[in-house]
């Protein structure tokens, strides 16, 4: 196996670690929040940097040539937002909900022909591109964590609603933070995506209509959720779901059009 | 050798111990006194409303005569007259005894609520105490420090302090699972009974901002509102305070609903997003459990949070013989490697007047 995949499948198995790991200490009633769950978490970011480090010197640009770097690109800002939010927002057990995520997208890039080779750089490489699509992808990351968010949310809404007080409940996070939090991740995203566009304005050579135009439309529906948000036309319990729905929409056209 | 004398709520009534209590300010020359008793090295006092102890390290080899001495001590210390002092009953603990229970107790296995935290920092301080006034040395040094480590290690290797087991916490527990900080929360009580006044008492007590109270008859809601600080409302206003408030705790004697989903439900979307928990103690419920099917509505009535604490006793209860097998491998650990049982607590019940002066 060479290097770069190599370090793929450790980083793989250290968010798989932290699963059973957690999984474990759930059902057995012991899981208690503590620094020590996130070292499986921190190697499998730093073997994540390692290889996204060797493919970016393998291409000379920012690594995302093909559907398999892509997905490897947005597990990582995933990751790196999860560090940089999830302690922000003291939000216990988001590691949890986010390693089965991370462990089965780079399980199903690592098993699939995804990886494909490099096609060939149009010239010289294009700062506001590499910038345009990374900060993108980024902003589909902090999409992600809204979406695992809502799972978190629409769970403790379920055990609230039924008085189920056990194991998961008293390690989940309050109701009304979890919701506040659906909503600044989803805010991140959106500036983030803005930026993003913004950038693309200043870029010289031809994007396809279908990437463009599957941008700004992951743009508008965010734009409309903040809206319904904003406005207060729906509830808690409706943010969390179109926080999932949407994210369901972003990756599977991410995967239509990066194909 | 290491010797425990103590009293505490299995053995004696609260009138008895309250008279042997140290006072805070008196514990550190407790301490030193008792170090100095002839033949002892060490001493740790530890004084609470549930227990008096004393813990001594290089204390005389006939564990007898030691407590012999210690209880002494105390019939000196609490002007108590022979008889007075020949009625005291108290356990006697010495050696493996003496430290199990001291693990025990620190991990809140002796406590009257199975597996609560606070002993944990009273059995510091009064360590600490004790260390600060030159009581302590060698031994008890290193049977406090393994104590606390054993403590810890209960805690985290066992669920001994998952969940709540009373109404009141299992009502502080949701509501920090809804809101998660409760200083911005403001309380309405509709009626003012006793269950209520206690789950109104525990909210306040972890941060509650405000507490509203409304009851039928105005003079026991402005009573209550003076007790507890909060502002008395007539019984025909409590609807219009919902707005503003985030816990509600319903406790009327109506034969009706008085909490309806009509009621609710118009005013959800006024909040802007913040949940409601309603906890209704009352019996015949005040509250329609149609409003726990409203969005962002929590409804608790008085059997689901009995059921819960009913769990949470369980729980604790199911990892008692957890929580005994570590301490036992701690002990042997820490040297100890007698096997023996631990010993069955002491049920005494001394008439009162036996200690009245």
């Amino acid at each position: 196996m060479e290097t770069p995949r190599l370090l793929l499948a450790l980083s793989t198995a250290a968010f798989t670690g932290a699963v059973v790991q957690a999984v474990l200490a759930l059902r057995a009633g012991r899981w208690r929040e503590s620094r020590w769950h996130l070292v499986p978490m921190a190697l499998g970011f730093i073997f994540q940097c390692a290889f996204l480090y060797l493919r970016g010197q393998e291409h000379g640009r920012c690594p995302l040539t093909n559907q398999f770097e892509i997905f490897i690109f947005i597990g990582w800002s995933i990751m790196l937002l999860y560090f940089l939010v999830g302690a922000a927002y003291r939000l216990s057990l988001l590691g949890v909900f986010t390693a089965p995520l991370l462990a089965i997208l780079q399980t199903l890039a690592l098993l699939s022909p995804l990886d494909q080779a490099a096609k060939p750089a149009r010239g010289a490489v294009n700062a506001w591109l590499e910038l345009h699509a990374s900060v993108a992808l980024i902003a589909y990351a902090a999409f992600a964590l809204a979406c695992i968010t809502g799972v978190m949310f629409l769970l403790q809404d379920r055990l609230l609603k039924r008085h189920r007080i056990n194991a998961l409940f008293h390690q989940l996070p309050p109701i009304h933070d979890l919701a506040k939090a659906i909503t600044r991740m989803m805010l991140l995203g959106i500036v983030l995506l803005s930026i993003a566009l913004a950038a693309s304005f200043q870029i010289n050579i031809p994007i396809t209509n279908t990437k463009m135009l599957f941008a700004w439309g992951v743009w508008a529906l965010y734009i409309v959720n903040l809206l319904l948000m904003w406005r207060r036309r729906i509830s808690a319990r409706q943010t969390a779901w179109l926080a999932i729905g949407s994210f369901g929409i972003v990756f599977i056209s991410i995967w239509m059009i990066s194909k | 050798m290491l010797l425990c004398l103590g009293v505490n709520h299995r053995t004696t009534p609260i009138e008895l111990r309250e008279r042997l209590a140290f006072a805070d300010s008196k514990v550190p020359d407790a301490a030193r006194a008792i170090k100095s008793l002839p033949g002892f090295g060490e001493s740790v006092v530890l004084s609470t409303c549930n227990r008096v102890e004393i813990y001594t390290a290089r204390a005389p080899a006939d564990p007898a005569s030691g407590f012999s001495s210690l209880t002494g001590y105390l019939a000196e210390h609490f002007d108590l007259t022979p008889e007075q002092s020949s009625a005291l009953t108290s356990y006697h603990l010495s050696e493996t005894d003496a430290a199990r229970h001291l693990f025990r107790v620190v991990s809140g296995l002796d406590s009257m609520v199975l597996g609560e935290t606070e002993i944990f920092g009273q059995v510091k301080a009064a360590y600490d105490t004790a260390l600060k006034s030159g009581a302590t040395g060698r031994d008890l040094n290193k049977l406090f420090q393994r104590a606390f480590s054993v403590g810890k290690l209960v805690r985290n290797e066992t669920t001994i302090q998952r969940g709540s087991t009373s109404v009141g916490s299992v009502a502080v527990e949701l509501a920090e699972k809804i809101f998660g900080d409760l200083r911005a929360c403001h309380v309405l009580l509709i009626g003012a009974g006793e269950m209520s006044r206690v789950c109104a008492q525990s909210l306040l007590s972890r941060g509650a901002k405000s507490i509203f109270i409304s009851n039928r008859h105005y003079e026991r809601a402005a009573e209550l509102a003076a007790e507890m600080k909060g502002t008395a409302l007539h019984f025909d206003e409590w609807d219009k305070a919902v707005d503003d408030v985030d816990i509600v705790i319903s406790s009327t004697s109506a034969p009706h609903f008085v909490v309806t989903p009509e009621l609710i439900a118009p005013l959800m979307p006024k909040r802007r997003g913040r949940p409601l928990f309603i906890i209704d103690i009352a019996v015949p419920r005040d509250v329609d459990p149609r409003v726990n099917d409203i969005e962002e509505v929590y409804l608790y009535d008085v059997d689901a949070l009995q059921g819960i604490a009913d769990e949470g006793r369980r729980e604790r209860q199911r990892s008692l013989a957890k929580c005994e097998e570590i301490i036992e491998e701690q002990l042997r650990k820490f040297g100890y490697a007698e096997d023996s049982p631990p010993s069955p607590p002491v049920l005494t019940h001394l008439p009162p007047q036996n200690l009245e002066p």
